[in-house]
């Protein structure tokens, strides 16, 4: 299997003022990203994700560990030489070049023929929706379409792994939605090996058969977008893919009572005795009155609704707790801004960790 | 009113000035060149003085002397200056820092030294009595002062040439250093992803992009250094010499006769410089698809 193996890579700056301290760390990475594989690094800005990728791509030098491709080590492989390709933030096509130049310029270097590399390069903007424009300039093209001839650049070389650099950052929402499509569609029919970076947690989320979360110069977690979400290992993770209602408490004979004891209710987990952190989703929270079996009853206050495309957003504040939840537009008209509301949590949907 | 032409009116002055000294001067050489001097009783125009120049052996070998001269000078500045602004260019990528002061300053030095002082320094330097044959012949690299080649007042023009390729390199380098320093930090990345060495990012990204300004400043130089006289009137040969000399040459032999000849030399250097402009504006044009980028 050709599985890209990234061994105890680890990066190192230095601060330009203080000569001891690193000014940033990459710790040591462990990770295999499957042959086919759509795997994706998601963060916030700044946790070390694209360091992580330009280390693969080899722009960057680490400070040590290996890089594996199937049995091949390419640690010490120059990054023209390692058959990858990628695509950046910017398009970062040559402006000199015709569109289908700029396609082919992979091909180029790899000494193909100039009739076999137009083809190609042709054929691949066929894929992408931009046939016809090969004879055109960068310049002439939206920030879309240069993008998508990025995209095609990237592939026509048939590359062993795809690396990208938060590729749709700098594209309007619906274009990026588009591009999603276009991408994902592209992986599906060519099978290649993606490392997607991203800070956008919709978008790995939508693309990825795996994510890493980082933070901090760390993987925090690795899993499909479902584990993570639902089963997340902390609450730094937890928060950053967008799980606000953490509430702490602690756990006494499988019941947990949360420390503002607006919740006291038997967990449906075998736990130990001790002190947690209960992760309630904003989904599994329904507007409700009646009491239901294996359903614990909240009352609290409407500080805030907020309609997002379908369901409305809420805050409620429950003793000194802000809970975070979704409702239907028929749930929200029931109530207001102000208005005391009464929630049920799900106790088989909620998820602890130990403190 | 007033306010509208004001601006107009105060730069009267200054067009007035240069449209009398340049336009007037080149009008009154185009008179003078078709044999319309009334000092000497001339008042015809004529085509003499050009029949005269093209059927004459010396104006074809000043030509052929002067056309050689200027493009080697160009041609030597335009690699050297090419040179040393791509070698900028990398040490700036790996330093992530502007060009170092010294080496600024190092490459400003020659724009600030006048001709005439560069054709003295190369007179000192490299003629067979000069500091390099004399320090060649101490060291025994060569056995006598006199085994250095002729380099000044040669009939090739070697000293001309090297004095304007000392000169001009640095020029070159100086209008090339801007355009590749807007090349994309990240297209060094790019290219070396897909596949590209140094050599063949320099071939494909850095050469072509400099290309227009490179091709400008290569004409600038040959059009400097084809219509230049100072360098080549004193490290030239008295024959032949290049054809700004030729042409003072026949403008102050003696004869009033001989000027109208002298006068449609400059006017030959003029519509060539004048031709050799539109066909680099017309490459230049090609290349307008890079206007855009960056």
């Amino acid at each position: 299997m050709s599985d890209l193996r990234i061994i105890d890579i680890e990066k190192k700056y230095r601060s330009a003022q203080a000569k001891d301290e690193a000014s940033f760390l990459l710790s040591p990475v462990q990770l295999t990203i499957r042959e086919g594989e759509f795997f994706s690094l998601l963060g916030p800005s700044g946790c070390g994700k694209t360091t992580l990728l330009k280390l693969v791509a080899g722009l960057l030098e680490a400070d040590g560990g290996e890089l594996w491709f199937g049995n091949e080590n390419l640690s010490n492989v120059p990054p023209e030489s390692r058959k990858f390709a990628m695509v950046f933030q910017q398009s970062l096509l040559f402006p000199h070049k015709t569109i289908e130049d700029n396609v082919a310029f992979g091909l180029k270097m790899q000494k193909v023929g100039k009739k076999k590399r137009l083809n190609a390069a042709r054929s691949m903007l066929d894929h992408v929706g931009l046939s016809g424009f090969g004879r055109r300039f960068p310049e002439e093209l939206s920030g879309g379409q240069q993008q998508r001839v990025a995209l095609a650049r990237a592939l026509v070389a048939n590359p062993r792994v795809l690396l990208m650099d938060e590729p749709f950052s700098a594209l309007d929402p619906s274009l990026r939605e588009e591009m999603r499509e276009l991408l994902s569609q592209i992986q599906k029919d060519f099978r290649v090996t993606v490392l997607f970076v991203t800070h956008d947690r919709d978008e790995a989320f939508a693309l990825s058969d795996r994510i890493a979360v980082m933070g901090e110069g760390q993987l925090r977690q690795i899993g499909s977008a479902r584990q993570l979400y639902e089963r997340p290992h902390n609450t730094v993770v937890a928060s950053f893919l967008g799980l606000k209602n953490i509430l702490s408490g602690q756990v006494t004979n499988g019941r947990f009572v949360s420390s503002d004891k607006i919740i006291d209710a038997s967990v449906h987990h075998p736990l130990a005795d001790g002190d947690y952190y209960m992760i309630i989703r904003p989904e599994s929270i329904k507007a409700a009155a009646a009491d239901q079996s294996g359903h614990v009853s909240i009352r609290g206050i409407v500080q805030e609704m907020k309609y997002v495309s379908g369901s409305y957003n809420l805050k409620v504040i429950a003793e000194t707790q802000v809970l975070e939840c979704v409702l239907t537009p028929f749930q929200a008209e029931q109530t207001a801004v102000g208005e005391s509301i009464d929630l049920l949590v799900d106790m088989k949907e909620v998820w602890f960790l130990k403190e | 009113m007033w306010q509208k032409s004001k601006p107009y009116l105060l730069l009267l002055p200054a067009s007035f000035t240069i449209i009398l000294l340049f336009f007037g001067g080149i009008f009154d050489g185009l008179l003078k060149s078709f044999g319309y001097f009334p000092a000497i009783g001339e008042t015809g125009l004529n085509l003499t003085a050009y029949d005269r120049l093209l059927h004459s052996s010396d104006f074809w070998q000043s030509m052929a002397l002067t056309l050689r001269v200027a493009a080697l000078s160009s041609l030597i500045s335009a690699i050297i200056g090419a040179f040393l602004a791509v070698a900028l260019f990398f040490v700036n990528n790996s330093t992530k820092k502007a060009i170092p002061r010294p080496w600024q300053r190092l490459f400003q030095l020659p724009l600030t030294i006048p001709h005439l002082v560069a054709g003295y320094m190369v007179v000192l330097l490299f003629t067979q009595s000069g500091f390099v044959s004399r320090l060649l012949a101490t060291v025994g690299w060569i056995d006598g002062i006199t085994e250095f080649p002729v380099l000044v007042n040669d009939s090739f023009g070697w000293g001309i040439i090297l004095t304007y390729a000392w000169k001009e390199a640095p020029f070159v380098a100086l209008m090339l250093y801007p355009v590749l320093s807007r090349i994309h930090g990240s297209w060094s990345d790019v290219s070396r992803v897909f596949g590209a060495g140094p050599w063949q990012f320099i071939r494909e990204v850095v050469v072509p992009v400099m290309m227009p300004a490179w091709t400008i400043a290569t004409f600038i130089v040959f059009v400097f250094t084809f219509s230049a006289f100072e360098v080549p009137y004193l490290l030239g040969v008295t024959y032949p010499s290049v054809l700004p000399v030729y042409s003072y040459q026949l403008y102050t032999s003696g004869t009033l006769s001989d000027r109208p000849e002298a006068l449609a030399v400059n006017m030959i250097l003029a519509a060539i410089t004048i031709l050799l402009g539109l066909v680099a504006y017309y490459i230049s044009k090609r290349w307008n698809v890079l206007k855009g980028w960056g």
